[in-house]
């Protein structure tokens, strides 16, 4: 009898299952404004693939910024797997991270407004997964990090489920943006609509702890038109700011801290995911020139009120969208998820310490320095 | 609709699960008997709170790679190199050795983790049991007892740590995490996360896996109903053919099944 009213229950939710599947039959591409909306649907699949974990022509660690070498718009195809990491975030702490390509934050994406891109990511949180020491074809991503392994990446496991939410993307978040399973592939394609700078980052519930874990990144979407100072610009950096939560765990390693993350208490709040990284590598440049900052608050929680000392900002593009020009600001607020496009001009030779001005996470880590050398 | 058809898939691989096996005598020796009662479900769209068990008996500990490994011996249709395609995915027990040589770096007291639904489920039906249910593992789960609020949101904060840290390289052997509820099932904490019957639950297409499905699953107000609602999240991530090194299971029986035997043997 429990066997029959089993079966039936089952045979009850198949007829129902059908009913929701055919009644999300996808859409088909349209334009609005110039602007490409309706994508495919995504694909879910399981794959035998042990090659680079991030591939891609435009690609970069921070806080570099891949270069855009094309007219018109391009079509990308670009990899970025889910790796687990054992990885340091500030002297002598070290933890598993959650990871886009095995790095805090992820790569940095740079396309053009306008751009289509082929998007695959494989969750490979159940294996281990080497990114400092790649083979010799692997991805010009994987050589800058094995060039500089700042974090002193580790090869870790931790399976876990996890999903990617690009904000440059505008697509139905519960096919492009859904769950996949350790092991799983996800496929799917996005367009970059809106030029301005966007942070990605993992939507699987609890979408704090996944975001404090580390799982969050930027994409750089250049408008295609440019931006109006785009010919005297000299340098182009991209600085992300976010917290980790972390508390000592039972061995040597640090974990995560709920407690704090739910109270919005970071242990450690930082720039490009190190707590000195901009310090020890700082940006450089020489008095006179037009510096171009990508600035983007990755939270997951904290505002950030992004200032640098001994400089005034000449143009801000709040979330980077070149209609959104401001002028002559000391400091730009930015919120969770939000970002600015900046030029600064330097002023002199010397030291500009970059900084929330918000002084409680400026002291837990959230400083910078861009070095500027004499004018030439 | 490529979605549609592993659905289909799915099903019909429960319903000839659910019609497939031979009992035996169980694995474990002595499982333990969880009296019936209720508890509060962290799931937003039950409705009737509080959830309804009915006696139950359970594993004392997890199945460990020593269970797994007689039951492979017995029934060669599971063995890796044997299992098809559709009930496991290609990380079926590649920690071991070979087919039924774990090998030194597997312990045979340690929990048999790579291991796909479908196969958790043939292992408890072989030692004539069955997979918990969602509830029964849960409520199960809830059976603990602490001295104050402030004791319980601290095993709670622990236990999110380990969530966020979960070792699969260095996994304890079963029985050790010294957690255990007050009728003595061990390490439904701190050790691994276990396979339950219906670990999709149907309403999980409601909830979604959105970003407020944390929120709509805060009904105690407490850091223990955030770390269950991190496991129902995990759970309906899942997929039958799934296997990972932080997934093992133990089983369950019927008390009315578990009595019957329980005669025969006197």
């Amino acid at each position: 009898m429990r066997t029959f009213i089993k079966t039936i229950t089952l045979l009850t939710f198949l007829v129902f299952s059908a009913t929701h599947y055919l009644a999300h039959a996808q859409t088909t591409e349209y334009t609005i404004d110039g602007m490409t909306f309706g994508m495919p649907e995504a694909e879910v699949y399981t794959e035998d693939y042990d090659g680079p974990a991030v591939v891609g022509e435009t690609i970069t660690m921070l806080p570099n910024l891949a270069p855009l070498d094309y007219e018109g718009n391009k079509h990308h195809d670009i990899r970025m797997d889910i790796l687990a990491q054992e990885i340091e975030v500030a002297d002598g702490v070290r933890y598993r991270a959650w990871t886009f390509g095995g790095t805090v934050p992820g790569p940095v994406i740079h396309v053009k407004e306008g751009d289509r891109i082929t998007f695959t990511m494989q969750n490979r949180s159940d294996e281990i997964v080497d990114i400092s020491e790649p083979g010799a074809e692997t991805s010009p991503y994987l050589k800058q990090i094995s060039e500089n392994p700042f974090m002193n990446p580790e090869g870790s496991i931790m399976p876990m489920p996890h999903s990617m939410d690009f904000h440059a993307g505008t697509v139905a978040k519960d096919d492009k943006w859904r769950t996949i399973a350790p092991g799983q592939t996800i496929k799917f394609d996005w367009v970059a609509n809106y030029p301005g700078t966007y942070i990605y980052h993992c939507g699987t519930p609890s979408v704090l702890m996944h975001t404090a874990m580390g799982q969050h990144g930027v994409v750089v979407v250049s408008p295609k038109d440019g931006y109006p100072t785009d010919d005297q610009v000299d340098r182009e950096y991209v600085v992300v700011q976010s917290e980790y939560y972390l508390t000592k765990g039972p061995g040597e390693l640090y974990q995560y801290d709920f407690e704090a993350a739910q109270a919005r208490n970071p242990s450690h709040v930082v720039f490009n995911g190190h707590q000195t990284v901009l310090h020890d590598q700082p940006l450089k440049a020489n008095a006179g020139e037009r510096v171009r900052l990508h600035f983007s608050n990755n939270g997951p929680s904290g505002t950030s009120s992004f200032h640098v000392i001994g400089g005034i900002f000449d143009r801000v593009w709040l979330e980077g969208h070149p209609f959104n020009e401001m002028r002559g600001m000391q400091t730009v607020l930015v919120g969770a998820s939000g970002s600015a496009t900046i030029d600064m001009i330097v002023p002199e030779e010397g030291k500009y310490i970059l900084i929330d001005h918000e002084f409680a996470d400026a002291e837990k880590g959230a400083t910078g320095t861009l070095k500027a050398g004499p004018k030439k | 609709m490529t979605n549609f058809i592993q659905h289909i898939t799915f099903i019909v691989l429960i319903l000839a699960t659910f019609m497939a096996g031979s009992e035996q005598a169980f694995a474990q020796e002595n499982p333990i008997q969880i009296p019936g009662g209720s508890f509060h479900s962290i799931l937003p769209e039950v409705e009737g709170e509080p959830i309804e068990v009915e006696d139950f008996y359970m594993d004392e500990l997890a199945v460990t790679n020593a269970d797994f490994l007689e039951f492979l011996e017995q029934n060669e249709e599971w063995r890796r190199s044997n299992i098809p395609a559709i009930y496991a995915d290609s990380g079926y027990l590649k920690h071991w050795k070979d087919d039924l040589d774990p090998g030194e770096n597997v312990k045979p007291y340690q929990p048999v983790t790579r291991i796909s639904w479908f196969a958790a489920n043939a292992y408890c039906r072989w030692a004539g049991g069955r997979l918990p249910t969602l509830n029964e593992w849960e409520y199960s789960a809830q059976l603990m007892d602490f001295d104050s609020a402030e004791e319980m949101n601290e095993f709670a904060n622990e236990l999110m740590g380990w969530y966020s840290a979960v070792d699969v390289q260095n996994t304890k052997t079963v029985g050790s995490t010294d957690i255990e509820n007050r009728h003595g099932i061990k390490d439904q904490f701190g050790l691994i996360m276990e396979w339950v019957e219906d670990f999709k639950p149907p309403i999980s297409n409601e909830i979604s896996l959105d970003c407020g499905t944390v929120g709509r699953m805060q009904k105690l107000g407490n850091t223990y109903s955030y770390a269950a609602s991190v496991r129902y999240i995990t759970r309906m991530s899942f997929n039958p053919k799934m296997t990972t090194g932080m997934v093992g299971f133990r089983c369950a029986y019927d008390a009315g099944k578990t009595k019957q035997q329980a005669e025969k043997s006197l």
